[in-house]
């Protein structure tokens, strides 16, 4: 489904809203926005590695999200709608004071079988493989996500932690289809080298 | 090994088709192939669980409460100024 309705400029109501309008709309986001607040918290915290500022994210992806929200066209996708208000927060405010280089290459060295070829992968049962990977602790995946840069996290995030279709990350991340299925590729390559390394530094895994 | 005739072919969709962005007739091929060769079914069902492990353990941060009240007050038009 396509993301309606402007992040930035809503479109004008046809009418003055009345009281009545304005109760029923602040109902409605009550019961349809508010329990997707655990989602975007985790979501802000991938984005900005660090609480206050994904608190701090959050709050004003609300904010924007209550002010647009007549704008938002009842029936259609509101995850998608949020969460491209949540990205462009991110990008516009919080960014800037993240270091990371923004434009980066993706390892070289690593292709999408990296991790199960790593694990194993000759002859062994494949629950050897997948135990491995369940063994990782969860502080150590999420810190795995947080090292890509931000380029590589975000559709990674957006696809494989939120569940987003290729075309939805599009128009979320503002970017043509093509660019997310590339970045989420080579994201999750090195995702894959990312986990390898801390399942090697935890001593999960012998290094050969 | 990753020699049987369509491996690499299959292979290099099993992104796709666990993002379920494979069209239907590629993805009955593609499954097919699977179907019939265990190498292959062993990469893209590690593949599957480990989309499956990202996901469920990248998320349950718990938002702090102070955060939940700093939200309603929005709703609630409490406390918040005007851009």
């Amino acid at each position: 489904m396509a993301v309606t309705g402007g992040t930035e400029t809503p479109a004008p109501a046809p009418e003055p809203s009345t009281p009545a309008d304005d109760a029923e709309l602040r109902e409605r986001f009550e019961r349809d926005v508010l329990p997707l607040l655990p989602n975007l918290y985790a979501a802000a915290l991938r984005m900005t590695r660090n609480p206050t500022d994904a608190e701090d994210l959050v709050q004003d992806t609300y904010l924007r999200a209550f002010r647009g929200f007549s704008g938002f066209k009842e029936g259609t996708n509101l995850k998608a709608w949020l969460y491209r208000i949540l990205t462009n927060s991110f990008i516009n405010t919080y960014r800037k004071k993240q270091r990371q280089p923004q434009t980066v290459e993706g390892p070289d060295d690593v292709d999408e079988w990296y991790l199960f070829d790593k694990l194993g992968g000759r002859n062994v049962e494949l629950s050897a493989e997948t135990e491995v990977l369940d063994k990782i602790p969860d502080e150590a995946v999420k810190g795995a996500l947080e090292s890509l840069p931000e380029n590589f996290r975000l559709p990674v995030l957006l696809a494989d932690v939120e569940g987003f279709s290729y075309k939805e990350i599009a128009e979320i991340m503002d970017t043509p289809i093509g660019t997310v299925m590339s970045r989420l590729h080579r994201g999750r390559k090195a995702l894959q080298k990312a986990l390898w390394d801390t399942a090697k530094e935890r001593g999960l895994v012998d290094d050969r | 090994m990753i020699d049987k005739p369509g491996c690499m072919e299959a292979l290099k969709e099993v992104e796709r088709l666990l993002d379920g962005e494979l069209e239907a007739e590629l993805r009955i091929k593609v499954e097919k192939h699977l179907s019939g060769c265990s190498p292959c079914m062993d990469r893209a069902e590690f593949r599957r669980h480990l989309k499956v492990m990202i996901s469920e353990k990248c998320t349950g941060d718990a938002p702090p409460p102070a955060l939940l009240i700093r939200v309603r007050a929005i709703i609630e038009e409490r406390d918040v100024s005007s851009p």
